[in-house]
């Protein structure tokens, strides 16, 4: 396990070293000058020197090339021009506040398709399966950002349940007594909407997948053992269905990571979510080259991370699979 | 009496092209400690009725007459929470190994345990595992392999692991569907004979699905030929196989190669069976049967006693 | 005409009965399916919308999509006997924008898909056919993509590039969405490379290209169309996702597009009946794709029908 685990790991490192790469082959290529486009024109002649030198822009081809890999792996992403800060601590700030929703948001859709799935195959044909499996269809093809707008609309603006944009309020985070849990709740307050957008469109999908999942291993010689056996129905469901059930929908959790993660970027655009999604869209939208290329290079990381996490929750449901 | 009795049982699939008759009109009786082979080609019913004794019929699927008595009790008018407890407690089941009867998450011995589990409740949990380490040694089984998941078991192992679970609860009847068709010939023989010798010790009632002919004279006590749905042929098991009476039986016996019997040449049975939605008036078999007479086709035959125990549903045998 | 000719037209023509009576068997599984019906029926709507879009700049200039402005309107207005949906900030008609979207997302999203499944089905059949380190370079390539959100890559590009037009987006969506195709063609082609018929062509003295081009393909074919309505639905989200952000092509008005200008001149509070049409045209435009995909997969794949067959 631990060879596997060491092996996905090194893939990991030669696919981020490739897309570096070629992005660092297409900003050469792409129109305008390397140099203004990574130093900010307003900044002072000595800090713009130090800057092109910190990022080798006054060397040959190859050694900015070395210098660009070198800078990435520790960290360093140049200066955003639209902060006038470095690029790191824009966006090491953001991570953990995208981590948060996202991670939140897919466990959160992941379980309760996974167990809305299993209901549905087990009464398949029967009203809840009928209305489960519309219910799924028609929310997974919703247009996200959309779906967002529609829950502002209604939530935040009409009802005034729901903050509409944002993720902390200024008066709980500018008050120096204010102790973690307010401050959590505050949070969580403003997570709502943006949370319950990415779970709309994303259990759809979770269900559908477990649904077909289910009535495959309903149909396996096993589940008639069990029933031989004369195992309850709950039994028969949970401990010898549902286990093997499981397995295509990790699968297919995993295949979906990066449809999520656009629908996560775009989620955090509409709420005004400080994640580095909305970064990544800010950044392209204000011409921060800096800042996009890092928000960019930090969103396939993770992405290309989650997806090992995914690979060995796998092997860890599947007894057969022994790297 | 008898422990198990099959009478006059018809079963039905609801299909979309009409009503299935699967099984029609079958009678069977077996003897406690007694086994009873069902042969015939795939299709002919004989799983379908493996599956009523356990109550397990498909949703599709019923029993449209005839009634199932086991021990006294008639299986076929229980409700599904009786069925449950009758089920493993009073007639287990052995699947096919090859065929993903364990399931391959689970440990082989958490799916030891909770057959026990569920049908003692009384019992605690060393208890069981004493029970589970018994069953082991007496199929033959190392014990450290017990917390072993499927897939590191070879099939000749899985099938043992699936004869122990069946006999975990001593039941009186156990339903054995093509138990060692995907075994190669030396453990499928070994697993034959041990079954055998469980089932004297045991006096366990066996009812031997297969499609081989040869393998169930050698094991069982009577045989029952199958043929689209109904019985065409029963008797004790040197009786049907070395003096068959019925075309399709014969055809049966000269299909498969076997270890005992006298040395031929294989024929195949030309032809295909019947097509069981709708009524059919005849004999069943008359399209494919070389005896084929003009009476064949209009009216069905009628069973003949050929010797002692031994009855052929044919005309003109 | 020799016989020889004969025979080898009364074989085509064979053939073609064949192929004939396998459409019809396709299409009465197919008329049974009530999913794929729905999809079916949506996308003839949404067809008609495209085709009716050249319509509304032809009744007056106004009514051009892009450029037409009510000169009577200087804000956004609902529904009116001149403007049935109501007007956008400009005065534009929004009627007629939705009209054009329907054109914009037919276009986007069959041209898109039909090139990702073609360039799927290529580097699928050559992977799986060709085997050895051509198919594990082009296997991991194709994990590479697929593991890349689609959306942020082309924005990415668009970072690099700047503003990018419509068809470069399309282009874009296609280089990053085959590797899905890509992996189906290929098992679907190891499979059939197993069978007997691949074997007896090749001993017959075939050529790679023949057996790929005239035994492969036409068997992979069916199933590289089923992926097609699934790649159409995501190359329009893709799409869309693109303008909402702000980086579709300024010279088009897809529905995508529609929904930015609602949101970013802060009507999505004020105006539901310039909100509601383009959201709800995107979302059942994928929605009827993807149904009319599931319906095409039953139908390609009989396992998946749901017959009621005995035991």
């Amino acid at each position: 396990m631990r060879k596997y685990i060491a092996k996905r790991l090194a893939q990991v490192v030669v696919i981020l070293f490739f897309i570096l790469t070629v992005l660092f082959v297409l900003f050469r290529l792409a129109p305008g000058d390397p140099v203004s486009r990574m130093v900010d024109p307003e900044m002072t002649p000595e800090d713009a020197q130090h800057l092109i030198e910190q990022l080798g822009l006054d060397e040959p081809i190859w050694k900015q090339y070395l210098i660009y890999l070198k800078n990435f792996a520790s960290g360093e992403f140049g200066y955003s021009i639209h902060y006038g800060e470095p690029v790191a601590r824009v966006i090491w700030d953001k991570l953990p506040n995208t981590i948060l929703l996202f991670t939140t948001a897919v466990l959160l859709s992941a379980m309760v398709g996974i167990s809305w799935g299993k209901i549905a195959a087990w009464k398949k044909g029967k009203g809840a399966d009928i209305g489960m499996t519309i219910a799924a269809l028609v929310t997974h093809t919703l247009f996200l950002p959309w779906l967002a707008l529609l829950l502002v609309w209604v939530f935040a603006y009409q009802l005034d349940w729901f903050p509409i944009t944002g993720m902390v309020s200024e008066e709980v985070f500018l008050d120096p007594d204010a102790g973690f849990w307010a401050k959590a709740v505050d949070v969580g307050y403003h997570m709502v909407l943006p949370l319950a957008t990415l779970f709309l469109i994303h259990f759809g999908s979770y269900l559908l997948v477990m649904r077909s999942s289910m009535l495959e291993t309903l149909k396996e010689d096993y589940i008639v053992l069990a029933r031989a056996k004369g195992l309850s129905d709950r039994a028969i469901r949970n401990k010898h269905a549902a286990p093997n059930a499981w397995l295509p929908v990790v699968t297919s959790v995993g295949l979906s990571l990066a449809f999520s993660i656009n629908g996560g970027a775009l989620t955090e655009t509409v709420f005004s979510w400080p994640g580095i999604g909305r970064e990544l869209v800010f950044a392209v939208s204000q011409n921060d080259y800096p800042l996009a290329q890092a928000s960019f290079l930090l969103i396939a990381t993770v992405v290309l991370f989650s997806n090992v996490v995914v690979d060995v929750l796998y092997a860890f449901l599947d007894p057969r699979i022994r790297y | 009496m008898a422990l198990l009795k099959v009478e006059n049982l018809s079963i039905g699939y609801r299909t979309a092209g009409g009503m299935l008759k699967a099984v029609d009109g079958v009678n069977l009786s077996l003897e406690e400690g007694r086994s009873l082979g069902l042969v015939g080609e795939s299709g002919c019913g004989k799983t379908t009725i493996g599956m009523a004794l356990m109550g397990l019929l498909p949703p599709n699927g019923s029993i449209t007459g005839g009634r199932i008595v086991l021990d006294g009790v008639e299986i076929s008018a229980l409700d599904e929470e009786e069925l449950r407890k009758v089920r493993w407690s009073q007639v287990a089941m052995i699947f096919q190994a090859a065929m993903n009867a364990l399931n391959p998450v689970i440990r082989v011995s958490a799916q030891m345990t909770e057959a026990i589990r569920t049908h003692r409740p009384d019992m605690d949990e060393q208890a069981i595992m004493q029970r589970v380490e018994g069953l082991f040694n007496l199929v033959g089984l190392p014990l450290e392999r017990l917390h072993d998941f499927p897939h590191q078991y070879s099939g000749g192992m899985k099938q043992r692991a699936i004869i122990a679970m069946a006999l975990a609860l001593n039941p009186k009847l156990i339903i054995a569907d093509e138990p060692t068709t995907a075994l190669d010939v030396i453990v499928q023989d070994q697993i034959l004979k041990e079954t055998k010798v469980l089932q004297e010790q045991f006096d366990i009632g066996i009812i031997f699905i297969s499609h081989d002919i040869s393998i169930v004279a050698e094991v069982c006590h009577d045989i029952g030929v199958m043929y689209a749905g109904q019985l065409v042929e029963a008797g004790p098991a040197q009786e049907v196989f070395f003096n068959s009476k019925h075309p399709y039986t014969r055809a049966l016996v000269g299909s498969f190669p076997t270890l005992a019997g006298p040395k031929s040449k294989l024929t195949p049975i030309p032809g295909e069976p019947p097509n069981l939605i709708g009524a059919i008036p005849g004999c069943r078999f008359c399209d494919r049967c070389p005896k084929d007479t003009a009476s064949c086709k209009l009216e069905p035959p009628k069973w003949q006693e050929i010797n002692e125990r031994h009855w052929v549903l044919c005309d003109h045998c | 005409m020799s016989v020889q000719q004969a025979t080898l037209q009364s074989l085509k023509a064979g053939r073609r009965a064949l192929w004939r009576q396998r459409l019809a068997e396709n299409w009465r599984v197919f008329r049974g399916n009530l999913l794929g019906k729905i999809g079916l029926s949506l996308l003839v709507m949404f067809g008609l919308m495209a085709g009716l879009s050249y319509i509304p700049p032809l009744i007056d200039p106004m009514y051009h999509p892009m450029t037409g402005v009510d000169p009577l309107v200087v804000k956004s207005t609902g529904p009116s006997l001149t403007h049935w949906l109501g007007t956008d900030f400009m005065g534009r008609d929004i009627l007629s924008q939705l009209l054009a979207g329907a054109r914009v997302a037919f276009m986007v999203g069959v041209s898109a898909a039909f090139m990702s499944v073609v360039l799927g089905t290529a580097v699928g059949m050559t992977a799986g056919y060709l085997g050895k380190t051509t198919d594990t370079l082009l296997m991991r390539l194709a994990d590479m993509i697929m593991v890349l959100p689609t959306l942020l890559v082309v924005l990415m590009l668009a970072a690099l590039f700047g503003q990018l037009s419509i068809w470069m987006i399309v282009l874009m969506i296609a280089l990053f969405r085959w590797p899905g195709v890509s992996r189906v063609i290929r098992a679907q082609t190891l499979s059939l490379k197993q069978r007997p018929f691949i074997d007896a062509a090749r001993v017959a003295g075939a050529s790679h290209t023949r057996i790929i081009f005239r035994h492969i393909m036409p068997n992979v074919l069916p199933l590289a169309f089923l992926y097609m309505t699934f790649r159409v639905t995501s190359a329009i989200v893709i799409e869309a996702g693109l303008a909402f952000l702000g980086f579709g092509d300024p010279g088009t008005v897809s529905w995508g597009m529609m929904l930015q200008w609602v949101w970013k001149t802060g009507h999505m509070f004020t105006a539901p009946y310039w909100l509601l049409p383009p959201g709800i045209c995107i979302s059942l435009i994928t929605l009827s794709f993807y149904m009319l995909g599931r319906a095409m997969d039953e139908v390609l794949d009989p396992r998946l029908r749901d017959e009621t067959q005995a035991g």
